[in-house]
């Protein structure tokens, strides 16, 4: 226990010594959390969340254009842009300030637009009197093939984003060409019969919609659907790997410097200095943890976003994290063990972290990924380590749900620890 | 003291063996010089004395104890000054001392009265705080031979430890040597510096490709071989080809 004390004792004084390490384990994660959680804030919000400068060219000057420009406007969701250089936008103006990129996309109103709807509207209703055997009839003509709503998008787009803007505004005209059809049902009727009493026929219609409910019995869910509360822990385990750099820099600055030899040359257990190590660095990550905890919790309402709330199970969420910072402490182990310069193992490393959290599901969901990736997602630490650690702040899981995740990430930890053993061995041995 | 018998160690993609049949004996209570030219096999040798260097074929046998079933406990009788400087840049001379101090399992009173004499015996009391990146090359090479002392040890093998210093350190260190030697202790060391071998050793040891090449008191070899001193009898026995 002495040994192995010292060797903790020995790397606390070199870890305080070593500012670029301190700023590498504490300072840049916090800003890579911060600046990834805002980044990220975007897609994670509602489209009702945001405000769209869009612009708009009313061709048609009719009721149903008037409607969507009023029903687009107390959306709150869309500025509309109607004049460029106090003239109005017309439609060569539109593709010129859409293909610039002044504006990202822009709503077309055809001319005769509100004609089509309300002859649509009137064949309906009529066609619906005439099944209820109504004798009224309402004014109309055929049909006219191709009219359209028109939206048009900066080429720059993602696709995800018109689909967006695509659906929001089908919704809108969908209100407004309902809105209508109700409007001409409720005419006919009353012009069939007198009194239609107190029956609200646009309410029954609008009776039953789409609603988000919780899976969880404390309904936290549909609160933690920010970006701060999936950013966070995703970053800080990503944050925790750059110890790997950390922890490889120093076994192989201790092999190349000769102190590993005077270990070697001491009687005892190496086993003992190895699990000093190793212990420090597990502590070490698991502070790190917290602290990207704390700024989620913190720092985050500073700029901006959502507190991080944390789960249920402060214990669980410990567990999980110590067994995560097992895994990244030998994985940096095993990097050190395998290259014999900092030259070789430290873009290794930096690499590693980098393909281990595209993998992992911190970048993106792993449920998003190709097959092939999914399956190589398997191998990576942070996968496991996410899941653990989602079950418990975004699921509100209980403990049999990271007992699979911890299992694994201990594996790992003894197959990276014998792994590095049997290189020790075999340079030792050579 | 030290019974080699055959030693033979082939390192892996290596073109020739380190140390080739080699068989000699060093008697208790002497300061012997292992001398050979670059890549003549006199660290691996060490290596394979102290126990750093498992695989080789041959029969060795330090202060009684044959090395292959008896590593752990030889550790403990010897103290080994490596070539390179093995501490941590980073920390104190004082907290390196007390880190390996406390590998050994020494502690409190005994450990800090016995780092706070070999500072002052080495001149570094003064600077025992320092970090050791900030020591002088001289500092330094005395620093690593007080971590290899900490555990009292019978035998001290050093390689090549004046290497690089001043001559006040190099006569600091030699001066320690041989009273270290009066004490009783037996010491083992490599050194380029064949006028310092002679002057110092009771017995020396050239090797050269892994082979013993002659070993006797530097007295009696030099009569022997009619040379005036031994570096003559040294590039007499391993010419004068520049080695890499």
């Amino acid at each position: 226990m002495q040994r192995i004390i010292a060797t903790y004792i020995k790397e606390w004084h070199l870890m305080r010594r070593d500012l670029g390490g301190l700023a590498l384990l504490f300072l840049m994660p916090v800003i890579l959390i911060i600046i990834m959680a805002l980044v990220q804030d975007g897609p994670f919000k509602d489209y009702k969340d945001h405000t769209f400068e869009a612009i708009f060219v009313n061709q048609d000057g009719g009721k149903v254009a008037a409607s969507i420009r009023q029903g687009l406007l107390e959306s709150k969701q869309f500025q509309l842009i109607e004049t460029y250089d106090q003239k109005a936008i017309d439609f060569a103006t539109t593709q010129k300030l859409i293909q610039k990129g002044t504006y990202q996309f822009a709503i077309l109103i055809p001319d005769g637009i509100s004609a089509e709807v309300v002859n649509s509207a009137n064949l309906i209703a009529n066609e619906m009197g005439r099944q209820m055997g109504l004798p009224a009839s309402l004014p109309h003509r055929e049909s006219r093939e191709g009219m359209s709503v028109q939206l048009m998008f900066d080429p720059v787009c993602k696709p995800a984003f018109r689909l967006a803007i695509t659906n929001v505004v089908e919704k809108f005209i969908t209100k407004i060409q309902s809105d209508i059809v109700l409007e001409r049902i409720a005419k006919l009727s009353q012009s069939a019969v007198a009194d239609t009493g107190t029956f609200d026929i646009e309410k029954q219609l609008r009776s039953v919609g789409v609603k988000e409910i919780s899976s969880q019995e404390k309904k936290m869910m549909v609160s933690k659907m920010n970006s701060v509360q999936h950013t966070v822990p995703a970053w800080a385990i990503f944050g925790m790997f750059f110890m790997i750099i950390i922890i490889s820099d120093s076994i192989i600055g201790e092999r190349l410097g000769g102190s590993w030899t005077r270990l070697k040359l001491i009687p005892g257990s190496f086993s003992d200095i190895l699990i000093g190590k190793m212990l420090f660095y597990v502590l070490l990550g698991i502070i790190q943890f917290y602290l990207m905890l704390l700024v989620g919790i913190y720092v985050m309402p500073w700029v901006g976003l959502p507190s991080l709330q944390l789960g249920h199970s402060p214990l669980l969420l410990l567990i999980m994290v110590t067994c995560l910072s097992f895994c990244a402490t030998t994985f940096g182990i095993l990097i050190g063990s395998i290259f014999k310069t900092t030259n070789q193992a430290l873009p290794v490393a930096a690499i590693s972290v980098v393909i281990l959290s595209a993998v992992g599901g911190v970048w993106v969901p792993v449920e998003v990924l190709p097959d092939s990736l999914r399956a190589v997602s398997l191998i990576s630490p942070m996968r496991w380590g996410l899941q653990g650690i989602n079950n418990l702040l975004l699921r509100e899981c209980s403990w049999h749900d990271i007992v699979k995740p911890c299992v694994i990430l201990l594996s790992g930890t003894m197959l990276t620890m014998f792994l590095s053993w049997m290189i020790e061995k075999k340079r030792m041995d050579q | 003291m030290v019974h080699v018998q055959h030693l033979f160690k082939h390192y892996r993609n290596a073109e020739h063996p380190s140390v080739d049949d080699l068989s000699f004996t060093f008697d208790e209570g002497k300061i012997v010089g292992l001398l050979g030219p670059n890549g003549a096999g006199k660290t691996t040798t060490i290596s394979i004395l102290c126990g750093l260097i498992r695989e080789y074929s041959g029969d060795v046998n330090v202060l009684g104890l044959n090395l292959k079933s008896n590593t752990e406990e030889l550790k403990y009788k010897i103290g080994v000054v490596p070539q390179q400087i093995a501490l941590y840049p980073e920390l104190s001379c004082q907290e390196n001392l007390m880190y390996y101090g406390k590998l050994y399992k020494l502690s409190g009173k005994v450990l800090a009265e016995k780092i706070d004499s070999l500072l002052r015996q080495f001149g570094l009391h003064e600077h025992a705080n320092k970090q050791i990146r900030n020591f002088s090359g001289g500092m330094k090479r005395r620093a690593n031979i007080i971590a290899s002392l900490l555990n009292d040890p019978t035998l001290l093998i050093l390689d090549e430890p004046t290497a690089g210093v001043d001559v006040q350190s190099r006569s600091m260190i030699l001066s320690f040597l041989r009273s270290y030697n009066e004490q009783g202790h037996s010491i083992i060391y490599t050194s380029h510096l064949l006028d310092e071998a002679e002057a110092l050793c009771h017995e020396v040891l050239i090797i050269d490709k892994g082979k013993k090449i002659i070993q006797g008191t530097p007295k009696a070899i030099i009569e022997g071989n009619d040379t005036p001193n031994l570096e003559a009898l040294f590039l007499k026995l391993t010419g004068n080809k520049v080695r890499d």
